[in-house]
C-alpha cells in the first residue's frame, strides 16, 4: 500500500513537471493572489445613469443602474449607495423589483439604452432572488441592450422583457419576450424585424392583461446615427401580450423615432407618450385619457423634443396623473397634465430617468449623466448623491510626483487629475479640474508643470500652467494647402519621450509641435481611408438631427511615439489603419494589410510602441461599432511587417487597450468591454483578474514605472489601481515549482510621512482607498496551504523575533504588510488604559529576516529597511533617537514589572498590612488606580507620563528635542526614586512567589 | 502528529474518489469525517480559545469561551486590563465600554441574533437540520486558487431594524479535502449593510485530548471593502469541554445602575 502511495504522488511529481516542459506557458488565473485593486474614485462627479428603480413598499430601498459601472442599491433612501453587481457586465439597461416579493427578487437586464456613441453594450439578463446579493443569468445573450423589465404584480412566474437589441448589426435577438415560469424559458410575443426594438414598455396597474409597447428603427455606425423609420410604432396588447395593435389614432403622419410611454399610475385610462416624428412641430408630448384609443397633441417645447435617443422617459407621479416628469438636457415637471412644462432644479445635465419616492411625491430622484440627485422639494432643488464612483474614463496618464498624480477625461465631465494617496484617503477635495465639456486625453509635460487636455473634436485643446495657472488654447488649426482637418471626436495628443516640448495631434494628418503647441507642422499625408461615404456627420440623427461631432470619422485615434527612437511613429485610424514611420514622418506604411484574420477597416483603437525593440509594437482593435464583439490584439516585432495574434478565447469583450510590462515582455495587460486581463506568457494564457476588480469596461492602462502600479481608466467606475505588479514578473515554472518563492524587494522605507486627515463628510461621500506604504513581505506559495501551522516572524540577523505576523495561505501571490516595528511594551496595569502604551517602535535601518516557517520547513528571505530620506536626519539622529526609544521601552517594561510584583505582594497574605499600605502609596504614584478611560480620567502617574512622552517621541519624524529630553529627565529621576522606594519595601515582604522578568514579559 | 499524517494520505484518496457527484451532504459527512469523526464533535460541550488578534501590526490577545448551551464570553486584555465583549449568559448579551470600562447591555435585535446563533456551537453544519436549517450545493468556486464546493447554508431568519430578514452563509470546501477555507455572508445591518463578508479559515490543526480538527488561523473581513486589511485570529490553544465557572457570563451587578459625572 506504502509503495503504491508513492507511486501516485511521484506521478502527481511528474505529470507537474512536463506540463511545464511542453512550453504550455503559465496559467495566471489562480495566481493573483493577494493582488488586490483599489479603488480610488473620483465620485466628485459621479458618472451617467441609465435607470433608476423604487421598492414599492419600502421608500428605504432604491436602485440605480449606471451605464458603466454596474448597479447599486440604497438602503436609507438614497444617502449612501452600495454596489451590488460587480462580477456581472456593468452596463445596465433595467433593473425591476418582483412587486410580489420586492425585498428578494429582482432583475438586471444588462445593455445601456440611451444609445450615445459611447454606449456599452450588455451581454443579457440577470435574477437575483436574495435582494441583490448573488445573481443567475437567464440567458438574452446577444441582446446587447435590455430596455424594460416588468413581472405581473399578481403572479410573480409572469415576466416581461422589451429587448431594445443590437445598436450597431441588425440582430433577430429583440422585441417583447414573455415568461411564464418566472424567467426560466422565454417567448418571443412582439417582433418587428432585424433593425427594430422595443424602446419602451408599461403595463396597466390595474390590468396585467393590457400591456404597452414602442418599438423603435435605430441604428448607429462609426460615422452616423439614424434614429425612426416606417418600423417605430406604439403598440398594446389587451391579453397578455398575446396579440398587439398599433395605436396611433392621434399621431403624427409619417415616420416616426423613439417613443416613450408610461400609464398614471392613479388612473391608468391616462396615457403619455413622447413622440419622435417627421415634422418638428408634430414632436412632442401626446396624452390619452381612453387608454390609447385616441392621442391629443399638448407640448412641443425644446425640453420635451430634444434628443428622442438619450431622453425618451416619461414618469407619472404615483398619486396625481397630472404631474409628469420628463427627461431632457436639464429635465422637465409638468403640474397641468403635460400643457406646460418648467425646467427641473439646477444639477447634472442629461437627465435620464427620474422617480418619485413612493409615499412623498415632493421627494425626487434623477438620474443624470453625472450620477444620482435627490429633491426635497418637488424637484425645485437638487443635490447630488456623493457616493457613487461612477466616472468614466476615455484615457488616463500618470507623472511621476511623490505620490504620483492621475490624469485622465471624463465621458460629459470634463477633465480631472488628482493624486494616488492623500491624507486619510483620496476625497472629492482632492480632484482638479483641467478641462471642460467632454475630456478625453490628458497629458502631463514630461519636465515642466504644463498638462494639456481637450474636449470633443479638438474643439478646444488646452495647455494649461498649472504654478501660473494660465490657459491657452493650442489646437492645430486649417492650414493653407491642406484639406479640412477632420478630428475625432476623442481626439489623439501625445508627448515625446525624446524630446519633453515636442507634442503630437492627429486629425487625418499627424501633427507636430516642437514648443507646446504653438507652432504645427503637419508630418504626414492623409493617413486614413479618407473614404468620402464615412464623413458626412453633419447629416447625423435621423428623425432629429444629432450633429454633435460624435460620429467624426476618417481620423486618426491614436499615435505611439517609440520609445527607443523619435523617429519611429506608430499611426492607428478609426478606419482602421496601421501606419509607421521609421524617418520622423517622411515616410509612411500602412501594415494593417500584413494582419491575418482581422475585418477589414477594425478600428484601431489603440497602439503600445515597445521598450523592448524599436519594431516592436502590440496594435488593439475594437469593432463594436460594425457589431463585432470579438477582441483583436496582434504583436509585430518587425515594424508591421508580420503581425501575430496574441489572443485567446478566454478573453470575452471587445478590446480597447493594452499594456505592456517595461521589464518583462511576456507580461502584458489587456482592458476589455469586460474587465482586465493578464498574460505572464506573452498571451500563450490570459486570465481574468477579478480581485475587487468589476467587470467593467476597462478603457485606458498606465504603468507608474517608479511604483509598478498599474493604473486603469475605467468607463463606469473610474480609476482603479493595481499597486505593485512587480511580482507577476517573476512568476515562471521555476518558481511555480519551489515550496515557497520570495519575491525580489527593493529596500523598502519607513516612511515618516503624517498629516491631518479631515474626514468630515465621510460618512456619506466617497472616500478611495489610499496606497499601502508599509513594508512587505511578498512570496508565491503553488499551493493553498490549509492543514498545518503556518508562521511568518520577522528577525534581525542574529535570529531574535522582533514581531510575529499573520501569513497569507494562497495559491500564487501572498503579500504580508509589517508595519515596521518590533511588538509593543509590556505595560504597567492600572485602573485604565495608558493610550501612549499602545505605541511600538519602529526598527533601525538595517537588514532583517522573513521566515516562514510552514510545517517543519522553514523559508528565509533577507530584506532591507531604509529611513526616510525627507525628514533630514543623519545617521547619528536616527541612532539617538532609537537609543532614548528603546531606553523608555525598556523602563516601561521595567515599570510594568514593578507594579505587576507591588500586586503580588499586596495580594499575598504573607505580606504585613503596614507594607501593603505603603505598597499601595507607591503604587498610586505609579499608575492611575481610579477614574476611567475618557472625561472621568485621573491625573496621570509615572505610567502615563512615561508612555505619553514615549509616544510623542517614537510618533515623531524628527530626533528627539531638548524639551523632550528635559521631560524625560524629570520622568526618570521620578522612576528611578520610585524603583529605590520599591527595592526597600520589597526587602520588607518575604514568601512571596513572583514570576521572573523574562516569564512576566511573555 | 502520527495521526495528522495518515489523515492528509486519506484526504487525498478521498478526493480521487468522490470528487465527482457530490451531495451538499456527502460533502459535509466528509468534513466531519476528516476533522475527527461526527462523534468526535457531538462530544464537545464547550470550548475555550486562547487567541491573538493581529490589525495594523497590533496584536490583542483575547480569550473566547462558548458552549452548547449559547453561553459565551470574549475577554480581551490590554495593558493586563480585561475588557469582556460579546458575553452572553442565555438572556442577555452585554459588553465592557471602552471609555467607562463598565458593562453595557445590547439591544433586543443583537441579543437576538446571539441567542439564535447559539444552536449553531461548535459548528453550523453539525446538527443543522435539528436546527431547522438548510444546505444545498450551490455549485463549485475556485478560492484562492483553490476548488471548492460552494455550500449555501440557510439559517433561521433574523431581525433587522424590525424587519424579518434571510440568514445565509455560503461555505467554500476544499476539494481535496473537504474542509472549509472560507465563508461568505452577508452583512445584516449597517452601512455595509446587503454586501459580502468574507472568512478564511487555515491552519487546521488536531484539538489535543479531543480528536477533531479545527483551523488555528482565521481572518475576518468585508470582502468588498477596498484596501482594508482584514482582522487575523490565531489560535494559540483550544480546549474542549473546559471548566468554567458561571459567573464569568453573568451581566455585573455593581454595573447595573450607571452613574453620570459631569
Amino acid at each position: 500500500m506504502k509503495n503504491k502511495i508513492f507511486i501516485a504522488l511521484a506521478a502527481i511529481g511528474l505529470l507537474s513537471v512536463q506540463s511545464y516542459a511542453q512550453d504550455s506557458g503559465i496559467d495566471p488565473k489562480d495566481l493573483f493572489g493577494d493582488i488586490r485593486a483599489r479603488h480610488i474614485g473620483p465620485a466628485v462627479m459621479s458618472g451617467r445613469i441609465n435607470d433608476l428603480e423604487s421598492h414599492p413598499t419600502n421608500p428605504r430601498i432604491i436602485y440605480a443602474g449606471s451605464a458603466g459601472g454596474g448597479v447599486w442599491k440604497s438602503n436609507d433612501s438614497g444617502a449612501t449607495f452600495n454596489p451590488i453587481f460587480d462580477e456581472y457586465c456593468q452596463s445596465i439597461g433595467a433593473i425591476e423589483l418582483d412587486p410580489n416579493d420586492p425585498d428578494n427578487v429582482v432583475y438586471v437586464g444588462t445593455g445601456e439604452t440611451w444609445t450615445r456613441n459611447s454606449v456599452s453594450y450588455g451581454d443579457g439578463l440577470y435574477k437575483s432572488t436574495d435582494g441583490g446579493t448573488t445573481w443567475k443569468k437567464l440567458g438574452f445573450d446577444k441582446s446587447e441592450r435590455i430596455a424594460n423589465i416588468i413581472v405581473n404584480p399578481k403572479n410573480s412566474n409572469e415576466v416581461y422583457v422589451a429587448v431594445l437589441g443590437a445598436l450597431w448589426s441588425d440582430s433577430d435577438e429583440r422585441g417583447v419576450y414573455k415568461s411564464l415560469d418566472a424567467g426560466e424559458t422565454w417567448e418571443k410575443i412582439l417582433y418587428v424585424n432585424e433593425k427594430t426594438g422595443a424602446a419602451d414598455m408599461t403595463m396597466d396597474p390595474n390590468n396585467p392583461n393590457i400591456l404597452y409597447a414602442s418599438m423603435w428603427e435605430f441604428r448607429r455606425t462609426a460615422w452616423s446615427f439614424e434614429s425612426g423609420g416606417d418600423n417605430s410604432a406604439l403598440y398594446k396588447s389587451t391579453d397578455a401580450g398575446k396579440t398587439w395593435n398599433k395605436i396611433h389614432n392621434g399621431f403624427p403622419e409619417g415616420q416616426l423615432g423613439r417613443l416613450a410611454i408610461a400609464v398614471a399610475p392613479s388612473n391608468s385610462n391616462i396615457l403619455y407618450t413622447v413622440i419622435e416624428a417627421e415634422q418638428p412641430e408634430r414632436k412632442g408630448l401626446y396624452k390619452s385619457e381612453d387608454a390609447g384609443q385616441s392621442w391629443k397633441q399638448l407640448n412641443n417645447d425644446f425640453g420635451i423634443t430634444v434628443r428622442p435617443f438619450y431622453f425618451s422617459r416619461i414618469t407619472v407621479d404615483p398619486k396625481n396623473p397630472d404631474v409628469i416628469l420628463k427627461g431632457g438636457l436639464t429635465g422637465s415637471i409638468s403640474r397641468d397634465g403635460g400643457k406646460t412644462f418648467r425646467n427641473l432644479g439646477n444639477m447634472h445635465s442629461d437627465i435620464h430617468d427620474i422617480v418619485f419616492d413612493i409615499n412623498n411625491s415632493d421627494v425626487i430622484y434623477s438620474g443624470t449623466d453625472g450620477g444620482v440627485y435627490r429633491s426635497w422639494n418637488g424637484g425645485t432643488t437638487f443635490e447630488i448623491v456623493e457616493n457613487l464612483p461612477l466616472s468614466q474614463f476615455y484615457q488616463i496618464s500618470v507623472d511621476d510626483a511623490e505620490p504620483y498624480n492621475i490624469y485622465g477625461g471624463l465621458q460629459d465631465n470634463g477633465s480631472w487629475y488628482g493624486p494616488s494617496s492623500s491624507s486619510g484617503g483620496i476625497n472629492a477635495g482632492d480632484w482638479n479640474s483641467i478641462g471642460g465639456g467632454d475630456g478625453f486625453r490628458v497629458l502631463k509635460h514630461p519636465t515642466k508643470n504644463i498638462i494639456y487636455s481637450e474636449m470633443q473634436g479638438a474643439e478646444n485643446v488646452w495647455r494649461y500652467d498649472v504654478d501660473k495657472k494660465l490657459v491657452k488654447t493650442i489646437q492645430p488649426l486649417a492650414q493653407e494647402g491642406h484639406a479640412e482637418l477632420r478630428f475625432n471626436w476623442n481626439a489623439p495628443m501625445a508627448v515625446s519621450a525624446h524630446k519633453p516640448d515636442r507634442f503630437y495631434m492627429g486629425s487625418q494628418f499627424l501633427h507636430k509641435s516642437e514648443d507646446m503647441g504653438d507652432t504645427w507642422e503637419i508630418i504626414s499625408p492623409d493617413l486614413t481611408t479618407n473614404d468620402p461615404t464615412k464623413q458626412n456627420q453633419a447629416d447625423s440623427g435621423g428623425l432629429s438631427m444629432d450633429n454633435s461631432g460624435a460620429e467624426n470619422h476618417t481620423t486618426i485615434f491614436t499615435i505611439a511615439e517609440s520609445p527607443l527612437d523619435e523617429n519611429i511613429i506608430w499611426v492607428g485610424t478609426d478606419d482602421g489603419n496601421v501606419q509607421v514611420t521609421k524617418d520622423g514622418g517622411k515616410t509612411w506604411t500602412n501594415t494593417v494589410g500584413n494582419i491575418l484574420g482581422l475585418p477589414k477597416n477594425t478600428w484601431t483603437y489603440h497602439i503600445e510602441a515597445s521598450v523592448h525593440g524599436k519594431g516592436t509594437a502590440y496594435a488593439v482593435f475594437d469593432g463594436h461599432t460594425s457589431g463585432d464583439m470579438n477582441p483583436y490584439v496582434y504583436k509585430t516585432t518587425d515594424f508591421g511587417q508580420t503581425w501575430t495574434n496574441i489572443l485567446t478565447d478566454d478573453i470575452v469583450g471587445t478590446s480597447r487597450n493594452i499594456q505592456e510590462d517595461y521589464e518583462n515582455e511576456n507580461l502584458l495587460f489587456l482592458g476589455t468591454e469586460f474587465g482586465l486581463y493578464i498574460t505572464l506568457d506573452g498571451g500563450k494564457n490570459w486570465g481574468k483578474f477579478t480581485k475587487n476588480m468589476p467587470s467593467v469596461a476597462v478603457h485606458f492602462i498606465d504603468l507608474q514605472k517608479r511604483t509598478n502600479d498599474l493604473v486603469l481608466g475605467t468607463h463606469g467606475r473610474g480609476i482603479i489601481i493595481l499597486e505593485d505588479i512587480s511580482p507577476l514578473r517573476e512568476i515562471t515554472p521555476e518558481a511555480l515549482s519551489a515550496d515557497v518563492h520570495f519575491f525580489k524587494t527593493k529596500p523598502m522605507m519607513l516612511s515618516d510621512e503624517s498629516g491631518f486627515a479631515g474626514s468630515f463628510g465621510a460618512e456619506t461621500q466617497f472616500v478611495g482607498s489610499n496606497a499601502n506604504t508599509s513594508p512587505q513581505i511578498k512570496y508565491l506559495l503553488p499551493k493553498r496551504h490549509t492543514f498545518g501551522k503556518m508562521i511568518l516572524e520577522i528577525q534581525d540577523m542574529e535570529g531574535n523575533v522582533l514581531t510575529t505576523l499573520t501569513p497569507g495561505k494562497s495559491k500564487g501571490i501572498n503579500i504580508v504588510s509589517w508595519a515596521g516595528t518590533i511588538k509593543q511594551p509590556r505595560i504597567a496595569e492600572g485602573k485604565t488604559l495608558a493610550f501612549g502604551g499602545f505605541t511600538a517602535p519602529r526598527v533601525p535601518a538595517g537588514t532583517y529576516k522573513a521566515v516562514l516557517t510552514k510545517g517543519k520547513d522553514t523559508f528565509e528571505q533577507t530584506f532591507e529597511i531604509v529611513n526616510d530620506d525627507r525628514a533630514g536626519l543623519s545617521e547619528a539622529d536616527r541612532k539617538f533617537k532609537h537609543e532614548v526609544t528603546m531606553k523608555m521601552y525598556n523602563m516601561t517594561e521595567e515599570l510594568a514589572y514593578i507594579v505587576y510584583q507591588i500586586d503580588a505582594m499586596i495580594e499575598s497574605p504573607n505580606t504585613k498590612s503596614k507594607v501593603k499600605e505603603e505598597l499601595n502609596e507607591l503604587k498610586k504614584t505609579l499608575v492611575i488606580t481610579t477614574g476611567d478611560n475618557y472625561v472621568g480620567s485621573a491625573k496621570p502617574e509615572l505610567r502615563e507620563k512615561l508612555a505619553n512622552l514615549f509616544s510623542k517621541i517614537v510618533g515623531s519624524y524628527d530626533k528627539p528635542s531638548n524639551n523632550e529630553l528635559a521631560n524625560l529627565k524629570t520622568i526618570e529621576d521620578r522612576f528611578n526614586a520610585s524603583k529605590a522606594t520599591f527595592e526597600k519595601l520589597k526587602k520588607k515582604v518575604k514568601d512571596v512567589e513572583l514570576k521572573s522578568f523574562d516569564s512576566f514579559k511573555d | 502528529m502520527k495521526t495528522f499524517k495518515l489523515l492528509l494520505v486519506a484526504f487525498a484518496f478521498t478526493a480521487f474518489a468522490q470528487v465527482n457527484a457530490q451531495t451538499a451532504e456527502e460533502i459535509v459527512a466528509n468534513y466531519f469525517e476528516n476533522t475527527g469523526g461526527i462523534d468526535n464533535w457531538k462530544k464537545i460541550k464547550g470550548i475555550k480559545f486562547v487567541a491573538s488578534v493581529n490589525q495594523m501590526g497590533m496584536e490583542i490577545p483575547i480569550e473566547m469561551v462558548q458552549l452548547t448551551d449559547g453561553r459565551m464570553a470574549t475577554t480581551i486584555t490590554f495593558q493586563g486590563k480585561e475588557i469582556k465583549q460579546g458575553v452572553f449568559d442565555g438572556e442577555t448579551l452585554w459588553n465592557t465600554n471602552f471609555m467607562s470600562m463598565k458593562a453595557e447591555k445590547s439591544d433586543p435585535e443583537q441579543t437576538a441574533m446571539v441567542k439564535q446563533a447559539g444552536v449553531e456551537f461548535p459548528d453550523p453544519f453539525l446538527n443543522y437540520k435539528e436546527n431547522g436549517f438548510t444546505i444545498e450545493l450551490d455549485g463549485e468556486e475556485t478560492i484562492d486558487g483553490t476548488e471548492t464546493f460552494k455550500i449555501k447554508l440557510t439559517k433561521k431568519p433574523i431581525m433587522v431594524d424590525g424587519k424579518e430578514e434571510e440568514n445565509i452563509v455560503y461555505y467554500f470546501f476544499d476539494k481535496d479535502n473537504f474542509v472549509p477555507i472560507v465563508s461568505r455572508a452577508i452583512v445584516p445591518s449597517g452601512p455595509a449593510k446587503g454586501q459580502m463578508s468574507e472568512s478564511k479559515f487555515s491552519d487546521y490543526q488536531e484539538v489535543e485530548g479531543a480528536g477533531i480538527y479545527f483551523p488555528f488561523s482565521q481572518t475576518m473581513g468585508a470582502a468588498m471593502a477596498p484596501g482594508a486589511e482584514a482582522p487575523a485570529i490565531t489560535f494559540k490553544s483550544v480546549e474542549v469541554n473546559p471548566t468554567v465557572d458561571d459567573s464569568i457570563f453573568a451581566f455585573p451587578k455593581e454595573d447595573a445602575t450607571p452613574t453620570t459625572k459631569n
